[in-house]
């Protein structure tokens, strides 16, 4: 190998080289400059609409005592109109359902829009879209199965408790937020639902 | 496929063989060696990856990453060279597998090193994915958010990934041990894909020479200390970030994937994935003709065991003889041939090749085609195989070689170059591929060395040696294919020799006649 062709490969590997390393972490454009994002992401757990009945004498009857229920239930997981206005544009006006076939399973929701910085009135609201039944018959708070003895003994009791929790952690029927927030230029507005208090709950607005 | 497909990429191929050839020479082509480096930069990975886990901390990824950025004495570049090894295993395994496809080296046994190699090539990527997220940088961020986006999609998961991103909480440590565990357990995968993808191979060869080898290692370890790969600000999911350093070498679908749904980023993948791994089943060549698989003529095998040893795809095995001999035959899996053709010319008696190419038929070849070219004039033969680029051809075939071509100079038998030499030739030059660039892997080796160094079928004592040479004949190398040329011509020049024998008076075989090894006796 002469030495011009020695100089000439030294060349070519330094370019390849360079070529490698600006592959290796070029700048590239991600957000536009001066912008701002709403972001709406929660994990909740969508309200169950059922219509309640006490079974009859013949119905108990018919099935084996561990299977006998106070109160039969039936019903469906509740779907919600979710609608978010900033000032006058409506970004989203949709109706969101829990995951899962059924749709009972939690709703997980997560979207970002772009919005301009400053000031925003901001309007966000998630409103059940079933009626609750008006005909269902009111939830035994305590057992009064008089034979709620032996293996099955606070079943009852277990029931209402599972029933309340399950009302207590699912989404309320109305969860609105009207609200005048100063969006921060490259930053990004955080609403998410606050599953202890109830509450939508805003991250990241400037004091 | 059309045949005029492979032909354009293989011009291609032969335009980047010769810029190549022309800056490193031919030995140090990495192009010839993208296999090789690949695997030399995953021990590079292997290697700067265990100082890198010690270092890294699941409780804080990207401020022990950053501690490592900013550390000028060790952690800064080993980091850098273990993204710039990725960056080059990443181009090597491209190469490697254009030019395997491009050269139609992906059918039959070869298939499996086709599937492994793209499986590897996935499990590579999926590991560069898994080792910037660790960073949790701007450009890790994206990367998690596009990954979790796409996995979100599939039902695999209950919970979706995404959610954890979202910026209300911070992500929690366990994620980042997934990823490093990942990070680790891929690569492990990766060793079994490795052994997979040779597994049909005789002899793999697994690291390039070393210059070239070291070269690279110094060469990446210089630029990671000139030129520090980029760490972007630490990732925080309630900022916007204008520019993200983004590594265009495994992430540079990033930016798509971002617009685009997920549904869409795994249609194309899978079309991708389909298409990739379908390329076997459509390169599939016919079992004839030039691809027709070797065969075995049992009444000529002596059971030397030779083709076994030679052949590159351990596609020959020797077994019991069904007849009353008492040595071993040899015998060819027609699935495991490739047709390449290098037992024809490890066979001293010319019992195995693949059809029309055996050592018998090259020698009536050479009878019919070349012997009536120089039977006037004395002149030296030139042999070459298939791949020499035609300026090469043309060019020495003005500086008045006859031109004798094969497949490959790997299947050419010892006794067409004493029967050249016999039957007139002035000399024989052989030009093949280089070395790491043969399509029947070992044709240049194995030719050398039945030529100069007593490898079976080896060339007869009787045959005067300074009347054969081998040379390589690379693309760009033309001028030094000249020389070696003209350095030959000059010697032969001075050479007293005069033709042995006379083609037509020569039996067609000078020791191949089958010789029952257990009476001694020729058949």
């Amino acid at each position: 190998m002469n030495h011009a062709r020695r100089i000439a490969g030294l060349i070519g590997t330094a370019i390849m080289l360079g070529a490698l390393a600006a592959a290796s972490g070029p700048l590239v454009p991600h957000h536009a400059a001066g912008s701002a994002a709403m972001r709406l992401a929660f994990r909740a757990r969508p309200e169950r609409i059922e219509v309640c009945r006490t079974p009859t004498a013949e119905e108990l009857a018919r099935v084996a005592a561990h299977m006998r229920q106070e109160v039969i239930c039936e019903g469906v997981a509740a779907s919600y109109q979710l609608r978010l206005q900033v000032d006058d544009t409506v970004l989203i006006d949709r109706v969101v359902h829990g995951g899962g076939l059924r749709h009972d399973r939690p709703l997980q929701l997560e979207l970002e829009h772009a919005v301009m910085p400053g000031p925003r009135r901001l309007q966000l609201s998630l409103v059940r879209r079933e009626a609750a039944a008006t005909d269902s018959v009111q939830l035994p708070t305590t057992s009064r199965v008089a034979g709620d003895t032996g293996i099955y003994a606070g079943r009852a009791v277990r029931e209402v408790e599972e029933r309340t929790r399950r009302d207590l952690a699912a989404i309320p029927a109305r969860l609105s937020l009207d609200s005048t927030i100063s969006f921060p230029v490259q930053r990004v507005i955080l609403v998410t639902f606050d599953p202890d208090t109830r509450a939508w709950q805003i991250h990241g607005a400037e004091p | 496929m059309t045949d005029t497909q492979p032909r354009a990429t293989r011009r291609m191929i032969q335009m980047a063989d010769a810029i190549m050839n022309r800056l490193y020479g031919w030995r140090s082509n990495p192009l010839h060696q993208s296999g090789t480096i690949a695997v030399a930069m995953l021990l590079v990975l292997l290697a700067t990856g265990l100082y890198l886990v010690l270092v890294y901390r699941v409780g804080s990824p990207a401020a022990s990453v950053a501690a490592l950025a900013a550390d000028p004495w060790l952690g800064g570049w080993i980091r850098t060279l273990h993204r710039y090894a990725s960056d080059i295993f990443v181009v090597a395994a491209v190469i490697h597998s254009f030019r395997l496809w491009a050269q139609r080296r992906t059918w039959g046994t070869r298939s499996l090193a086709w599937v492994s190699g793209l499986s590897l090539f996935g499990l590579g990527l999926a590991c560069a994915w898994t080792g910037f997220v660790m960073a949790w940088d701007s450009f890790g961020y994206r990367l998690a958010v596009a990954g979790g986006r796409l996995f979100d999609v599939l039902p695999i998961l209950s919970e979706p990934v995404s959610r954890i991103f979202a910026g209300d909480a911070p992500v929690p440590s366990a994620f980042f041990f997934v990823n490093l565990f990942l990070h680790i357990a891929l690569p492990l995968a990766m060793g079994i894909g490795l052994w997979l993808h040779v597994s049909r191979v005789a002899r793999p060869v697994l690291l390039p020479p070393k210059p070239l080898l070291w070269g690279t290692v110094i060469a990446l370890t210089v630029l990671s200390v000139l030129w520090p790969a980029p760490l972007g600000p630490g990732a925080d999911p309630l900022i916007l970030t204008t520019d993200t350093p983004i590594n265009l070498v495994t992430s540079w679908w990033l930016p798509l994937v971002e617009r685009w749904p997920p549904g869409v980023t795994w249609a194309l993948l899978s079309v991708l994935g389909i298409g990739l791994m379908a390329v076997p089943r459509l390169t599939r060549q016919p079992r004839m003709g030039e691809h027709a698989p070797s065969v075995v003529d049992p009444a000529l095998c002596t059971g030397c065991d030779q083709c076994p040893q030679d052949c590159p795809w351990d596609a020959i095995t020797m077994v019991p003889r069904t007849d009353d001999r008492p040595n071993l035959v040899a015998l060819v899996d027609p699935a495991r041939c490739v047709s390449c053709g290098i037992c024809a010319g490890s066979c001293a008696p010319m019992g195995v090749g693949p059809g029309g190419r055996t050592g018998r038929d090259q020698l009536a070849l050479l009878r019919s085609i070349t012997f009536p070219r120089f039977r006037e004039q004395p002149r030296t033969v030139l042999i070459c195989c298939s791949q020499t680029p035609a300026d090469h051809q043309r060019a020495l075939e003005s500086r008045g070689a006859l031109l004798h071509p094969v497949s490959c100079v790997g299947n050419l038998h010892s006794s067409v170059v004493e029967l050249l030499i016999r039957g007139g030739a002035r000399a024989v030059m052989i030009g093949g591929c280089p070395p790491r660039d043969c399509l029947g892997r070992e044709g240049p080796r194995w030719l050398h060395e039945r030529l100069f160094e007593e490898r079976e079928a080896e060339l007869q004592a009787r045959v005067d040696r300074r009347l054969v040479r081998t040379m390589t004949l690379a693309p760009g190398a033309l001028a030094e294919a000249l020389a070696e040329w003209d350095r030959f011509q000059a010697e032969v020049e001075t050479i007293d020799s005069a033709p042995q024998n006379s083609p037509d008076s020569m039996e067609l075989m000078l020791e191949c006649d089958p010789v029952d090894l257990g009476t001694g006796v020729t058949r």
